[in-house]
């Protein structure tokens, strides 16, 4: 990273570590628990579990990663870089956990974070050995396979009652603020989150600044379709929540090999507009066919977006490697295969996972406990209206 | 029904925000681009923690600050962002502008934490109009504000060369002026008594204390971000005594000035940063921690007594409507600020090294600041004013619900929060 003998530089470079350590952390686990947090009985839950999954699967992957990346069989080698690493893939599982939030127990949400994290992590091992995908590249693949994993075993997970939303699925007014609070908190830090992995210092400047104008007109563009998408005209705070949100997903790949500020906030409006239009069709008509219930929407806030922005990094890896390379056809086809495989393994460990967690050996949850924080928190008083 | 008041924005409101997105993209092609000849130096990116301390300051402090409101806390945190958001894409190419190289801008860290000052004017001008504007009234307000505020930042610091580090008169009295003679223009006599929904509930109050917190917290940064770097360290302690010893003051008057000694929270929400506020101007100058203690507390003193005395009389005497009161967090003590460094010029306080900053033109640069943020905000007043913006009518102010989807609250026992009895104003749809 630094060469021997730039002591001041290195001492600079580090703090730059700390402090992106630090937004990281703050994006994982303050902004995915408040973002979480918007159904009305279920503040405590979203919270807590988000921790405590966050925490749980912090040291899981620093284990795995640890066994897999390391090429000699001694300890495991550890540095701040490899808990920014594991920070990273822990978001997979609280991607996952958005989707099936308020159906699943503790329990099933500990062993789903186990296997998620082992899964994420030999997908991973897969892509970085085998078809030579960049680090950065392949940590950003969270995305796409939190979404999936998540999907997949929401699908094992549904029950004829979800069809429409209940009651206790609904936001009220401060529920739905303190969502907000969340997704500012992953709105301002998704430049670091973007930006964190990167080396060098020109690509991780163009990181940080592409991201930060991406996800500026993401938002402006959430508020804009969010109007133009109700019948009267008025603003939805969902689609603020996640469409705000999508310019930053779909910049996770090309962030810093975008050389224009202009691309990247084009790609922000597109991400936006598909994250807003993916609220409307896939809540509506995909997921009542297929009978998957996304509590959180993951799907159009991180799945679809990470989607445009895996192609749209191949689009970009074409352009800018079209005159340098002559096998230029079978590199784009493994940047292709890459995300693929991605998609493939998370939809097919999140389908096994969710057969296991059907089982009732985990004391599943019935469908009229689902969304309450009751089922699992003493209360320091009966709070009104359960 | 008058048309006046047809707060259906579907169309109005959507056509505008992508028509500005658009726009802004066109010229970003065209006129931006990286720094990019020389290597990117280190200290560049050094400046990124201070960037990301003041995002945010302006997206969860300004926004969870005007949730004070029962109804609209919805609109005080989404539109915030929505202004910030645009308003940090507009406020890069209007301060780009000024300083380019070849027909071009050139970005970097520092026009990102540029841009999201020039967005604190607009949010401060906000907080004066707060639950009397429409999103799209709030759209324009953003274009035309900025494009103001940066070119009398341009006249302030390259024209008249004056020192304003921290912004207390660029931004803090140039923000709040701006907003008030706006406010002055859209007055609405129709709300002169008041309005059942201007106050605060105990949770939103609670909000509102978030907003203050972290606002509190990340001033040092905001009154450091662009100072020289060797001067940074000094802007930082400087901006920490200050809010220090302006928080104390804060408490102790409040306390003073209420019946019964009680603390009145809107003063704790506020004017416990009028201290940052006014130490801006002379944060990296050598006024000693003493110096900005001194500043912070009587910051914190007009404050409260502003808040006291002061946005009465503007309510009901000047037609001045002045919701958040910004006037007594970010006007008095900007002026303050701009008064503070007049004198550090006047008695030769070092500043970088060894020349002081010129009086004149510490007090041109107040003068100026203050006379283009009335007229600024006049005119944007009368631009705002124009019938078709989407304006709610008198009794639907300070109310999410007209422009926003608000999900239904559970019927709360009577007490509980004080709020009981809970019914929406009915919506208008033409």
């Amino acid at each position: 990273m630094v060469s021997p003998g730039m002591g001041l530089a290195h001492i600079l470079l580090l703090s730059i570590w700390r402090q992106a350590f630090q937004d990281v952390n703050v994006l994982v686990i303050f902004g995915f628990g408040f973002l979480l947090a918007f159904t009305k009985r279920y503040g405590f839950s979203s919270t807590g579990f988000n921790l405590l999954i966050a925490a749980l699967g912090v040291q899981w992957a620093m284990l795995v990663e640890g066994f897999l990346f390391s090429s000699a069989a001694e300890k495991v080698k550890i540095s701040l870089h490899s808990v920014l690493k594991a920070s990273i893939s822990v978001t997979a599982v609280l991607i996952s956990a958005g989707a099936l939030l308020g159906k699943a127990n503790p329990i099933q949400l500990i062993w789903m974070a186990m296997v998620e994290v082992a899964a994420f992590s030999t997908s991973r091992w897969i892509n970085v050995k085998f078809l030579k995908v960049e680090e950065h590249t392949s940590l950003m693949h969270v995305h796409i396979f939190g979404t999936y994993f998540g999907l997949a075993v929401s699908w094992w997970l549904y029950h004829s009652s979800l069809s429409e939303r209940v009651e206790k699925e609904k936001s009220n007014p401060i529920s739905d603020l303190f969502s907000m609070l969340g997704t500012l908190f992953l709105w301002m830090f998704w430049p670091s989150f973007n930006s964190v992995l990167i080396v060098d210092l020109m690509e991780k400047r163009n990181a940080i600044c592409n991201t930060y104008y991406a996800i500026a007109v993401s938002a402006v563009a959430a508020f804009a379709l969010s109007s133009l998408s109700s019948r009267n005209g008025k603003i939805r705070m969902i689609h603020i929540h996640h469409a705000a949100l999508a310019g930053g997903v779909a910049l996770g790949f090309s962030a810093p090999i975008i050389p224009h500020p202009c691309i990247a906030m084009i790609l922000g409006l597109l991400a936006s507009m598909v994250a807003v239009l993916g609220s409307h069709c896939l809540q509506t008509y995909l997921n009542s066919v297929l009978k998957i219930h996304d509590t959180c929407g993951v799907h159009y806030t991180f799945g679809l977006p990470g989607l445009l922005g895996a192609i749209v990094h191949v689009i970009l890896f074409i352009i800018i490697k079209r005159a340098s390379l002559s096998s230029l056809g079978y590199l784009a086809l493994i940047e292709v295969g890459s995300f693929m495989l991605t998609t493939a393994i998370g939809l097919g460990t999140g389908f096994i996972t969710g057969f296991i967690l059907t089982f009732k050996l985990w004391k599943t949850l019935p469908a009229s406990k689902y969304f309450d924080d009751q089922a699992f928190w003493e209360f320091p008083h009966l709070a009104y209206g359960f | 029904m008058p048309s006046a008041f047809a707060t259906n924005m579907r169309f109005k409101f959507s056509i505008l925000a992508i028509f500005l997105e658009v726009l802004i993209i066109v010229l970003f092609g065209i006129f931006v681009r990286y720094e990019n000849n020389q290597p990117i130096k280190k200290d560049k990116l050094l400046l990124y923690p201070f960037f990301q301390d003041v995002h945010v300051m302006i997206f969860v402090g300004f926004g969870f600050l005007m949730t004070f409101l029962k109804k609209y806390g919805f609109s005080s945190v989404g539109i915030n962002m929505l202004i910030a958001a645009l308003g940090l894409q507009w406020g890069t190419l209007m301060q780009g502008f000024w300083h380019m190289k070849e027909q071009k801008i050139n970005i970097g860290i520092e026009s990102m934490i540029n841009a999201d000052f020039s967005t604190a004017t607009v949010l401060i001008s906000f907080g004066a109009v707060l639950g009397k504007t429409s999103p799209v009234q709030m759209l324009i307000m953003t274009i035309l504000e900025i494009t103001i505020f940066s070119c009398n930042e341009h006249l302030v610091v390259n024209v008249l060369r004056a020192t304003d580090t921290g912004a207390s008169m660029t931004i803090h009295a140039f923000g709040a002026y701006f907003g008030l003679a706006a406010a002055r223009v859209l007055y609405r006599p129709g709300l002169k008594e008041g309005h059942k929904n201007e106050e605060s509930a105990y949770h939103s109050d609670m909000f509102a204390m978030i907003g203050t917190l972290f606002l509190w917290l990340f001033w040092p940064s905001f009154n450091s971000a662009i100072a020289h770097p060797d001067l940074q360290q000094r802007a930082i302690i400087n901006t920490y005594f200050s809010m220090a010893a302006c928080t104390l003051t804060a408490f102790a008057l409040s306390s003073l000035v209420e019946h019964r000694g009680k603390l009145d929270m809107v003063h704790i929400q506020n004017a416990t940063l009028a201290g940052g506020v006014a130490v801006g101007s002379c944060a990296d100058m050598s006024i000693y921690p003493f110096g900005a203690m001194l500043i912070g507390s009587i910051a914190g003193v007009i404050s409260v007594i502003g808040f006291k005395f002061l946005t009465p009389f503007f309510s009901s005497k000047l037609k001045i409507h002045d919701t958040c009161g910004v006037h007594n967090l970010h006007g008095l003590p900007g002026l303050l600020g701009g008064l503070a460094s007049i004198i550090a010029a006047v008695a030769h306080v070092k500043w970088r090294e060894t020349d002081s900053p010129s009086a004149p033109m510490q007090a041109a640069a107040l003068g100026c600041t203050i006379g283009i943020a009335l007229v600024g905000g006049a005119f944007a007043g009368l631009v705002l004013n124009l019938p078709f913006l989407g304006q709610a009518p008198d009794e639907n102010c300070y109310d999410d619900s007209v422009y926003w989807e608000v999900p239904a609250e559970e019927r709360q026992p009577a007490g509980q929060f004080g709020d009981a009895g809970d019914h929406r104003t009915v919506n208008i749809n033409v």
